[in-house]
């Protein structure tokens, strides 16, 4: 069944490439530039996963998590950050602020899906 | 280039090679700071004939040295290889950048110290203090550079007469 | 995946230019977090998108930059000029990589070679000794035989799965660490009956050899730490999975359906240690952090502030110099109108700007007052200072520069200049002596004269002097001023015995050149028994100049606007055929030097050429030039130590278009012009 994913990057490329993989996999797919551009979608209508970036302008990910958690409606679903790094500190912060997991980037379509499948059910 | 190497081994010393005429020719990457495309450079009036001229270097003003001429090559003519290192060196105890203009650059070179050869005191025509050393090819050899010397002297080719001299020395 | 790649190439480049811009920021701030931050972030997605996509150069030279900056932000590593040259030269090359096609551009390969290697040297060499850190980690890469073993025991509570966390998805991320042994336990499986599917009831023991820390091992547990029981125990320092004997042991233990002991374990692992005899050398590398401590400087913030502000203004006059050609050469409607308006308003804010750094001079008088006091006292010399115009204003940068030219000019004049007592009052003079400081405006320039009532000085004596020291020959003729001008020579001193208070080998010639470091000149002028003046002409300031831009052949060049007095256009065959370089403008004839000769340009003159004629003081004299551009504000920039042979060039400034135009030093053209008329006069 397709999902309602949100998805979270300043970088075009990146939001293209994730949008095109979950489009072709059957989900339907929101787009935020970074996170205060994101916080748009949050409008109480069903989401059932969230993927962020961590470094973006303006709002990075780890407020952005901070606010969709803030938000009763959005309590509880699932948020996944993309991130290059392996530093602990910043997972840490990441999920201390709400997040249930990460996906290292680079990936490929097929590691993105698994990852996905893994928190959506 | 394996960079690696860099760590492990102390005693390894990292060179950028270019080419002047037949010769190759090396740098300590220390004295390095990047290599430019070709541009056009501003020849200033009433100065040496080895001094190319000036070019903006993000706004700011580089002196190019065209390195044929100060190895008593003939001026460098400019084709798609030519090129601008851009060194750090010392002179008259001040820092300061100059651009050099050479034929080509060659590569990034990693060498063992236990690789360098002394240089010749004899059977070059360079004046001995501006090499640092030698490295050995299979069809002849790369003359590593003491830039900051080079710079700091108007003469660096042995002029005939004083070859004999050089010896005696 | 090509129109993703395409996306990015588009999305890079905006990043580079973006990280430019911000770099270029940072030349003047160094120490702006905000500014740190913001290339970090930018290294940070240009490193994303190029793994993403598949640019590996890029994503491994961004890797080892976004390094640096995370150390820089983190205030681990202090930001340097040569940490911002190497990425200014980085970001050049990124816009090349980004472009590059294939890897046949051997001149991009040998660069990046290049910027690798003296970017981790930075690394290395600064912080080398934080073992810690595991953002260098990708710069040492560890040879296997520095595996570790690692015990894990992996315990999931029922309701992991509550949590949207899959155990084995866990236990695949411990596998991409290195080597593992799994050993999925059962025991806990209840009844069939009570089987509960959303519950989950194994537990793992694993061994894992890896060369990461036990970081990396409790990093993969980070999301699900409080959904289960986690034991990570690292075992031994050598790879004990090679160890047939050792994974026997434990595959008996666990089929005995036995719970692991740590303890046990690591007796076991003790004894196969001394068994096998592993040598466990391990080098522990002695490596030192540098600490960088800022230093201490006694800099104000406020005049810190205004030089970036000048750098801006200076930055801003050279973009709009930019906008002004682009704005003429596209023609685009309604463009060139605003262009206009840039200019005027960027020429406003800049002679603002500079306003502000403009300080008036009885700033720096107060020292004087006191070298006077002091030093008549000393001297056993009835002497009173005199200021006229101390309300003139300077360049706060000249200033600095002039006080110990004057400091000097002062000095000699109380030491040398000025007769002791007894002398003054043979000679009938007042006993109390007056040194004057007079500044004042003219033109562009300000004027700053030291006078005094002394005993002047001879110009025979000094003829004398220089033919003893070898400096002229015994029947050069000078004028009177010549003579004095021989006292600017290097080494030259006319004070018969060193004395305390002029010291030892500063000359006339240091106070020269350092008024010429700030692109002033100093005259002198003596009348015997009446006494000297020193004048010194300054620029009002040192950055930004009015100018004429010309063109000889492909050079450019600016006149400085303060000194051109008129324009004139003749044929070329009328300067060609001019009796002795003299041409005939409006009802004056003038003098002209041929730059083209002069300065030995390549081509032939056009058919037109122009003649500037430019002053100073009382000579005129016309520069031949092939071709007026126009006015031109220049943002002067010094040409370098190695042009500090070139006298009739004061510097260059860079063109809208980018390239590089020489400003010529006219007053030095003209006073140079003037001496050799002299001398082929006389």
């Amino acid at each position: 069944m397709g999902k309602r994913i949100l998805i979270v990057d300043d970088s075009e490329s990146i939001r293209e490439v994730v949008s095109f993989t979950l489009e072709n996999a059957g989900h339907d797919v929101l787009k935020g530039i970074d996170g205060q551009d994101a916080l748009k979608h949050l409008d109480g209508s069903k989401l059932d996963l969230i993927i962020t970036d961590l470094h973006m302008p303006n709002m990075d990910g780890i407020e952005f998590i901070r606010s969709v958690r803030a938000k009763e409606d959005y309590k509880f679903v699932p948020i996944l950050f993309l991130t290059t790094e392996s530093q602990t500190a910043k997972k840490m912060e990441a999920k201390e602020a709400g997040a249930t997991g990460w996906i290292i980037k680079p990936f490929v379509p097929e590691k993105l899906l698994a990852a996905i499948n893994k928190v959506v059910r | 280039m394996n960079e690696n190497n860099t760590l492990a081994n102390d005693n390894v010393t990292t060179f950028l090679t270019f080419i002047l005429g037949k010769e190759i020719f090396a740098t300590n990457v220390k004295k390095v700071l990047t290599i430019l495309e070709m541009r056009p450079i501003t020849k200033v009036p009433n100065s040496p004939e080895y001094m190319r001229g000036v070019i903006n270097l993000r706004g700011n003003v580089l002196p190019v040295i065209d390195m044929r001429i100060k190895f008593g090559m003939s001026p460098t003519q400019f084709t798609d290889n030519t090129c601008i290192i851009v060194l750090n060196v010392t002179i008259e105890d001040e820092e300061l950048q100059l651009g050099i203009l050479v034929d080509a650059v060659d590569k990034v070179l990693e060498l063992k110290e236990s690789e360098i050869e002394e240089s010749p005191s004899i059977g070059t025509k360079y004046k001995v203090e501006f090499i640092q050393g030698m490295y050995k090819l299979e069809d002849g050899f790369i003359m590593l550079l003491n830039m900051d010397l080079i710079f700091n002297s108007e003469v660096i080719i042995l002029a005939k007469e004083n070859e004999s001299v050089a010896i005696d020395e | 995946m090509d129109k993703f790649r395409d996306k990015f190439i588009e999305e890079a480049s905006d990043l580079i230019n973006e990280l430019e811009k911000v770099l270029l920021e940072l030349e003047s701030n160094k120490e702006n977090p905000d500014l740190i931050q913001q290339i970090f972030r930018v290294m940070h997605s240009l490193k994303g998108g190029s793994a993403m996509f598949g640019f590996n150069k890029i994503d491994k030279f961004t890797h080892h930059l976004e390094n640096i900056y995370d150390l820089i932000r983190n205030n681990k590593l202090q930001m340097t000029d040569e940490i911002l040259d190497i990425t200014l030269a980085a970001v050049d090359h990124l816009r090349n990589l980004a472009q590059e096609k294939d890897d046949s551009e051997t001149k991009n390969n040998i660069q990046h070679d290049l910027l690798l290697v003296k970017i981790v040297d930075i690394i290395n060499e600064n912080v080398a000794g934080l073992e810690e850190n595991k953002t260098i980690q990708p710069i040492v890469v560890a040879s296997n035989k520095e595996l570790s073993t690692y015990y894990i025991s992996f315990k999931p509570y029922h309701n992991i799965f509550n949590y949207g966390t899959n155990p084995l998805y866990l236990i695949d991320e411990l596998c991409d660490l290195g080597e593992t042994k799994i050993f999925p336990r059962y025991d806990n499986l209840p009844d069939l009956d009570d089987l509960d599917e959303k519950k989950c009831f194994f537990y793992w023991d694993i061994f894992l050899a890896t060369n990461q820390g036990i970081n990396a091992i409790s990093e993969v547990f980070i999301f699900a730490d409080d959904q289960c029981k986690l034991k990570v125990h690292k075992i031994s320092e050598i790879n004990l999975l090679e160890e047939i004997s050792f994974i026997g042991i434990i595959e008996e233990t666990i089929n005995n359906q036995k719970d692991i002991n740590i303890d046990q374990l690591l007796l076991l692992t003790h004894e196969l240690e001394k068994v096998f005899e592993k040598e466990q050398a391990k080098t522990e590398k002695q490596t030192t952090t540098t600490s960088h401590e800022a230093g201490i400087s006694s800099i104000r913030v406020s005049s810190e502030k205004l030089d970036n502000l000048i750098n801006w203004v200076s930055e801003l006059v050279t973009i709009q110099a930019r906008l002004s050609l682009f704005a003429q050469e596209t023609e685009t409607d309604g463009l060139l109108p605003i262009a206009e308006e840039v200019e005027k308003i960027s020429r406003h804010l800049r002679d603002d700007v500079f306003s502000i750094r403009l300080i008036p001079i009885e700033n720096m008088l107060t020292r004087f007052q006191r070298l006077v006091r002091e030093l008549s006292h000393e001297l056993n010399k009835d002497v009173v200072f005199k200021t006229e115009g101390t309300e003139t204003e300077l360049d706060k940068n000249i200033i600095e520069v002039l006080a110990d030219p004057l400091m000097h000019i002062i000095r000699n004049s109380l030491d040398h200049g000025i007769e002791s007592t007894e002398e003054r009052k043979k000679l009938g003079k007042p006993n109390r002596s007056v040194i004057l400081l007079k500044a004042f405006y003219s033109g562009t320039n300000v004027i700053i004269q030291i006078s005094d009532d002394g005993k002047g000085i001879d110009p025979e004596k000094i003829k004398s002097q220089a033919i003893l020291k070898g400096l002229i020959s015994h029947d050069a003729d000078f004028s009177k001023k010549e003579a004095l001008d021989l006292l600017f020579l290097p080494g030259f001193s006319t004070a018969e015995k060193i004395t305390k208070v002029s010291g030892r080998g500063v000359g006339m010639d240091v106070v020269k050149r350092k008024i010429a470091e700030i692109r002033g000149e100093v005259d002198i002028d003596s009348i015997l028994n009446e006494g000297t003046t020193i004048t010194i002409r300054l620029p009002l300031t040192l950055s930004i100049i009015d100018g004429l831009l010309v063109q000889i052949g492909e050079t450019k060049f600016v006149i400085p606007l303060s000194s051109v007095d008129k324009c004139y256009e003749f044929k070329h065959e009328k300067l060609a055929n001019s009796v002795n370089y003299l041409i005939r403008t409006d009802d004056h004839e003038v003098a002209f030097l041929n730059l083209r000769e002069m300065f030995v340009i390549d081509g032939t003159p056009p058919e037109t050429e122009h003649v500037v004629v430019v002053q100073f003081g009382e000579t005129k004299i016309g520069l031949s030039v092939d071709n007026i551009i126009g006015q031109y504000q220049a943002v002067l920039k010094p040409l370098g130590k190695l042009y500090k042979k070139q006298q009739s060039i004061s510097g260059a400034t860079i063109l809208g278009d980018g390239t590089v135009a020489l400003v010529l030093d006219t007053n030095k053209l003209i006073s140079d012009y003037a001496h050799s008329e002299k001398k082929i006069g006389g």
